[in-house]
């Protein structure tokens, strides 16, 4: 590079730096004693494992487990996938992320004709009782811990799968782990509103999303099952304050539901957990983790009157930020999501899954995937940062930011309460808002630069300098075909007698009121498929889509 | 070409990743251009019969899930069926050999991640060229 350039760089670089957190925070050239001395340390901090969980959900953290480094897994048919876990659990692996096709995310059968070009290409079709059957095959459900990626109404139906699964195995269902994903809002990637209100209605799935707590918490006690799904909601482009308060917000909508279904404060958020988004901001990250984990504390102590600590301690899984990769050079996001990685450690994680680098490209790779774990291992095993808990934790600027984070995450909580709550704020499009103005934002100081991005906005390299990028193949039109031929033969097997009245105890049950996933487990072994409740379900509502 | 072109753009099957689109929407409306947003879930057809009913100079889809190649080729059956030649512009995240497949199907731009606004604007202005 020209001398003349360089010094152009280094001139640019100073004037353009924004000395505030991503969300907007201002940052102070140096933090000192009197940033935290309104902080009443003890009582804000707290001993890790201990109320308000600031330092971590566990005593000893990572000196006692390391956290757990997940596998996604789910492609193609269930026998495909379940060979591929069998392959990861030779290999070690006994945490699996499980995603599903879009057409199961809706509750379609693969052979629905909505499905078409959409089976087995973003996760795993599952239609039948035999098709969860087939996951496990080789496993008990309580030696391998799977968390599907599902939202209710789908994972009522999913829960009852592998209700059924572990009562044909033999396995006594309060036995049974692995996370069950149960966030009616944010599951799908994108605003919430249409995802939420197109192909169900909304009464229905916030009814089975507590039909499901009701069931966990009263027959399945070991499963861990995830209230809010933050990680997509903060990829659609929300900052990590919004980000913190539509979680816990959402969260404190259900639990308030729960409680209203007359489930015991104490026990049933035991097992509740979250997934959230760690970005790149590393200090604003970890300052949002802390606080959240005070929040929720606080919140389910002085409001809920949770007094069991079980139920005051919030754990959480972390995705690296998708929404911070580049498909430009994109070998550079390699370091992006070792530095969201390193946040969500000194932020204290329960189970980490980091975003390949080539996902600006189209699905990871075997290799893409490994390099992801890879950067994890060297987190856990080389960096030394697992050695003490909480190595942060009194950081004049780290708690001064945790305090900070907190306090605007709570004022932004009181304009949802005012707004009536998170279900009504996805309903009548205020959240939608919101969202829309965080992307046209980012837009905004992406064009303009005051959001720097290293090979988008600046560092640029021509076309013909990119590498080529591998990526994972689909076969969408074979594995369609496969699953159509395989449901056909499926349902010309079934007893038609049985099936026809298991469905139409669907639409009585639910007109009942009743819990709905013992309907749904009776269902599955009369052979009714996904997509067949889920228009039982419909019905039952007097209402459809199509 | 005059700067009121009316844009029709949409999310096809059941992919719900639309930050994307509803950026590139405000991006084109503040660029001068009429955008017509149909959201998503949308069929070929439903594509089709609206850029008919709207009078679409061009139509925009976007795809985060894998399956463009299969939507797009759904789209220029429908639009065929109606004897329409309208340009369509395709965004999100492609592979290259997948985005080498949509120009040659006829896709006249394929704009993908980290576009800033000036080049979804310069995209869109080359297609309706």
């Amino acid at each position: 590079m020209e001398r003349a350039e360089q010094i152009k760089e280094s001139v640019r670089d100073s004037e353009e730096q924004v000395f505030e957190t991503a969300s907007g925070i201002p940052v102070e050239e140096l933090y000192g004693p009197a940033h935290i001395e309104e902080l009443e340390l003890d009582e804000a901090l707290g001993a890790p494992g201990d109320y308000p969980f600031t330092r971590g959900p566990y005593r000893n953290m990572y000196r006692g487990r390391i956290w757990t480094r997940r596998f996604q897994v789910g492609f193609g048919s269930p026998r495909e996938s379940n060979e591929r876990i069998k392959f990861l659990h030779r290999n070690g692996a006994n945490g699996f992320v499980i995603t599903i096709d879009l057409p199961t995310s809706y509750g379609f059968d693969s052979d629905d004709p909505i499905a078409e070009g959409e089976v087995g290409v973003t996760g795993v079709a599952l239609s039948t009782l035999e098709d969860m059957r087939t996951m496990y095959d080789g496993f008990g459900p309580d030696s391998v811990s799977y968390a599907l990626s599902i939202r209710p109404p789908v994972s009522s139906v999913s829960l009852a799968m592998l209700a059924c699964v572990a009562e044909e195995k033999g396995i006594p269902l309060e036995k049974v782990i692995g996370t069950q994903q149960n966030d009616p809002f944010y599951q799908m990637s994108g605003g919430p509103l249409q995802t939420t209100t197109r192909f169900f209605p909304i009464e229905g799935t916030l009814r089975l999303c507590i039909d499901n707590i009701e069931f966990m918490t009263n027959n399945m006690p070991r499963l861990n099952w995830m209230v809010t799904n933050g990680y997509n909601l903060r990829e659609t482009g929300v900052n990590a304050i919004e980000d913190g308060a539509f979680t816990l917000g959402h969260a404190f909508d259900i639990f308030r539901m729960a409680k209203g279904r007359g489930l015991d404060i104490n026990r049933f958020p035991k097992r509740a957990s979250f997934f959230l988004s760690c970005s790149i901001d590393f200090f604003e990250e970890i300052a949002k983790f802390r606080a959240m984990r005070r929040l929720y504390a606080r919140t389910m102590k002085d409001v809920f009157g949770a007094t069991d600590l079980s139920c005051q301690r919030m754990r959480f899984s972390v995705q690296s930020a998708g929404n911070t990769l580049t498909t430009q050079q994109p070998e550079v996001n390699i370091v992006r999501a070792g530095i969201e990685a390193m946040a969500a450690v000194l932020g204290g994680a329960q189970s980490i899954h980091l975003c390949s680098y080539d996902e600006g490209h189209g699905l990871p790779t075997e290799e893409s995937s490994r390099i992801a774990l890879r950067t994890q291992q060297v987190i856990a095993y080389e960096s030394g940062v697992t050695k003490t808990v909480d190595p942060l934790g009194g950081s004049y600027y780290v708690e001064h930011l945790t305090d900070k984070i907190e306090n605007e995450i709570n004022a932004k909580l009181l304009e949802i309460e005012e707004h009536g709550g998170m279900a009504r704020a996805v309903q009548d499009g205020w959240l939608e808002e919101q969202i829309n103005a965080a992307r046209y934002r980012n837009q905004r100081d992406l064009d303009s630069g005051r959001k720097p991005l290293v090979g988008v906005n600046r560092y640029t390299i021509s076309q013909e300098e990119e590498r080529q990028i591998e990526v994972h193949r689909i076969k969408a039109d074979e594995w369609g075909e496969r699953r159509s031929e395989y449901l056909s033969a499926f349902r010309k097997n079934r007893d038609a007698q049985q099936w026809s009245d298991a469905m139409s105890h669907i639409e009585t049950a639910w007109r009942a009121g009743e819990n709905m996933v013992p309907v749904i487990m009776n269902a599955l072994r009369n052979n009714a498929t996904m997509g067949e409740i889920h228009e039982a379900m419909r019905n039952a509502q007097n209402w459809s889509f199509r | 070409m005059t700067d009121r072109n009316r844009i029709l753009l949409a999310k096809m099957g059941l992919d719900c990743h639309d930050t994307g689109i509803i950026t590139v929407a405000q991006q084109l409306r503040e660029g001068g251009f009429e955008v017509i947003y149909l959201g998503l879930h949308n069929s070929a057809d439903q594509v089709a019969k609206a850029a008919l009913e709207e009078d679409a100079d061009l139509i925009g889809v976007s795809f985060l899930s894998g399956q463009h190649i299969t939507q797009v080729r759904k789209l220029f059956d429908s639009l065929r069926a109606r004897q329409l030649e309208i340009p369509v512009v395709c965004g999100g995240v492609i592979p290259d050999d997948d985005a080498k497949e949509l120009l040659g199907m006829g896709v006249r731009e394929v704009i993908r991640p980290g576009a800033l606004t000036e080049d979804v604007l310069a995209g869109v202005r080359r297609a309706l060229a």
